[in-house]
């Protein structure tokens, strides 16, 4: 142990309330941010595994084609989509999700006929968003099967005059499992399905509207020619979507949307929230840090004899620099090690309390992520507050003059 | 092992308050010397101890330790010359009141690094020892009476076996029987490790028991004489 840590340790123990004063900031501080993140990020993360899970990590859509035009008509404009000509549906889906699957990152794929109906129980109606699926490839892709909260998907996959519908939906319609419901196709037919099971996906938006149902039917009740109005994917690593995608474009000449790029606003919003967070709790990290700097302060004044008694035995200005920072730096430690307990403990803790939200998302309780980088940026962040805060009182401490201490009155 | 200073002048203050404390003090402390400063309040005799103590750099002059310039020394050399070289006692002994009188003693060797845990701690057991205060090792240097806090100081002043003990009223806050223990206890110690000792004083007893007696009055040694005996004036 170096002279100056022995001593940092000596002073340190010695004042107590001092010692779980600071100790008590930082502590405070680490368990917040942690506890903050862990939330924020939760109800994110939450949101786009929902995402993800019902609507696939990356989707192709319409066919489109390069517009040749001439030169100055081209320097007008400014967009890529208005150098694009698109047409409606994906005529070849068996052969780019052949392709598809040969990338490494793509888990499985999935075609899927989308169109906007009207959907009629009883006497409720309301439009919905239907999707035409290949339900042994739809399983695979996303997580409907798990979603399901009543039914079975057994009884949807074997019989093709039942559909899936959101639970949300449900209850707008006042619909359950085994209920009979009608879908208007376009030409004003009534068809007839039986609700073979209710999905939540824990998003709002499409437990409101989502109908899923054989992608066959779909094609003849929506009348399309094709069967494929888009091919959703699930990724082996979501993260890497956007790459994925803009490749997918540039190799099918279909648009490709990642779901970055698909959640954009409601991302921004999670990320905007998360920033305050971290923001909001990094400046309790410092008015703790402004504590150490004042319990530190405080320290050299009454340490002042000390430190020219130090300074008459042989230590140099660096050792008592040294000693000072010790003294931060175990703080530090300390309180990050405690934090980081007491911050798993706040988070458990708060992902225990109940709250209804039906909404953007769906959920009974606190959603919380577990993530390591957390931990680590709160640590991080209090070692620099707690050493922004030591360090002016150490150089100030290794700039006192003993002689002016140990002179006392005399001359 | 000499230990020397030559014509040391020491300003303090700034502008109009500035004083002329030390004018040209020189002096030659030989090991196992003891030296008294004498001299009334305000003549520069403590200031003396600090720049002898390295502690504080003349304005004008050189302090020389085994034929060593030491007014050329960074900071940092002087530090470990005062660590290696120097031991100061001080009036009011100013121990680290938080710290065993074990603990006190081994912070001038924690320093210097040359011995483990095991032999600092019975360094500092001998030394306290030696100063009668072995049964006494494990007390919070608060909890001793004055005395012994001068006598816990006195043993630290000796943990890193220096050449030269610069104390300043050693006895200075102890009554008779104490002063004149410290002293005696201080002298032996000094005489059996061939030490030199300089002592600031106001206590003529203990004065006229050093070697030599230097009288100091305003920044000057105006007198210095051998035990019992006045030989010049400078």
């Amino acid at each position: 142990m170096t002279p100056p840590l022995y001593i940092a340790l000596r002073f340190l123990t010695n004042r107590k309330r001092s010692l779980i004063l600071s100790l008590s900031g930082v502590v405070f501080g680490v368990a917040i941010f942690i506890c903050t993140q862990a939330q924020t990020q939760g109800f994110a993360q939450h949101f786009i595994d929902s995402t993800i899970g019902s609507n696939g990590a990356l989707v192709v859509r319409t066919r489109f084609r390069e517009r040749y035009e001439n030169l100055s008509a081209t320097a007008k404009t400014s967009t890529n989509a208005a150098h694009r000509l698109y047409f409606e549906g994906i005529h070849d889906a068996n052969e780019i999700m052949r392709v598809s699957r040969q990338f490494s990152n793509v888990a499985c794929c999935s075609p899927v006929l989308r169109g906007t109906v009207s959907a009629r129980a009883g006497f409720e109606n309301a439009t919905v968003d239907l999707f035409g699926i290949n339900p042994v490839l739809h399983v695979q892709t996303t997580d409907l099967r798990t979603e399901l909260v009543k039914g079975d998907f057994d009884d949807f996959r074997n019989n093709t005059s039942t559909v899936i519908i959101g639970s949300k939906l449900a209850e707008l319609l006042d619909v359950s499992a085994g209920d009979a419901i009608q879908l208007l196709s376009p030409r004003g037919e009534y068809w007839r399905f039986t609700v073979a099971a209710i999905a939540r996906s824990g998003i709002g938006a499409i437990d409101s509207t989502r109908v899923y149902c054989h992608s066959r039917i779909a094609q003849s009740l929506l009348h399309r020619p094709y069967s494929a109005s888009m091919i959703i994917y699930k990724l082996r690593d979501p993260n890497r979507a956007p790459a994925l995608a803009s490749h997918f474009e540039a190799l099918f000449h279909h648009v490709a949307q990642s779901w970055q790029e698909r959640e954009e606003s409601n991302l921004q919003i999670f990320f905007t929230l998360r920033i305050s967070a971290a923001i909001t709790v990094s400046l309790i990290i410092l008015l703790a840090g402004f504590g150490i700097f004042n319990v530190l302060t405080m320290s050299v004044l009454a340490k002042v004899k000390e430190i020219a008694i130090l300074r008459s035995m042989g230590y140099r200005r660096f050792d008592i620099s040294a000693i000072f920072l010790w003294q931060g730096a175990m703080i530090a430690a300390a309180g990050s090690v405690i934090g980081c307990i007491f911050g798993a403990l706040m988070t458990w803790g708060v992902s225990q309390i109940p709250i209804r939200i039906r909404g953007l998302l769906y959920a009974d309780h606190f959603l919380v992520v577990w993530d390591w980088r957390h931990y680590i940026w709160a640590t991080l962040l209090a070692i620099v507050a707690v050493f922004i805060a030591s360090y002016v009182p150490a150089q100030r401490a290794a700039q006192l003059p003993p002689v002016a201490t140990l002179r006392g009155s005399s001359v | 092992m000499s230990f020397r200073c030559h014509q040391i002048e020491r300003y303090l203050g700034e502008e109009e308050s500035r004083i002329h404390v030390l004018r040209g003090v020189s002096l030659d402390l030989q090991p196992g010397s003891v030296h008294a400063v004498v001299g009334p309040s305000g003549c520069g005799k403590s200031t003396l101890l600090y720049v002898l103590g390295l502690l504080d750099q003349p304005d004008a002059g050189w302090i020389e330790i085994e034929s060593e310039r030491m007014s050329q020394l960074p900071d940092n050399e002087l530090a470990r010359r005062r660590n290696e070289l120097i031991g100061f006692i001080f009036q009011f002994h100013f121990l680290m009141e938080d710290f065993s009188a074990q603990e006190n003693v081994t912070i001038p060797m924690r320093r210097l690094g040359r011995l483990s845990e095991a032999e600092m701690r019975d360094r500092a057991a001998f030394l306290l020892e030696a100063v009668d205060l072995g049964d006494k090792l494990n007390r919070p240097s608060r909890h001793l009476s004055g005395g012994e806090q001068q006598r816990v100081a006195i043993a630290r002043a000796l943990a890193n076996d220096p050449r030269v003990i610069l104390a300043d009223e050693p006895t200075g806050n102890l009554d008779t029987d104490n002063s004149q223990r410290a002293f005696e206890l201080l002298h032996n110690l000094v005489r059996r490790g061939d030490k030199a000792l300089l002592l600031v004083t106001h206590n003529r007893f203990i004065a006229d028991a050093c070697d030599w007696v230097h009288e100091m009055k305003d920044g000057r040694i105006i007198i210095s004489h051998p035990h019992g005996e006045r030989i010049s004036v400078s």
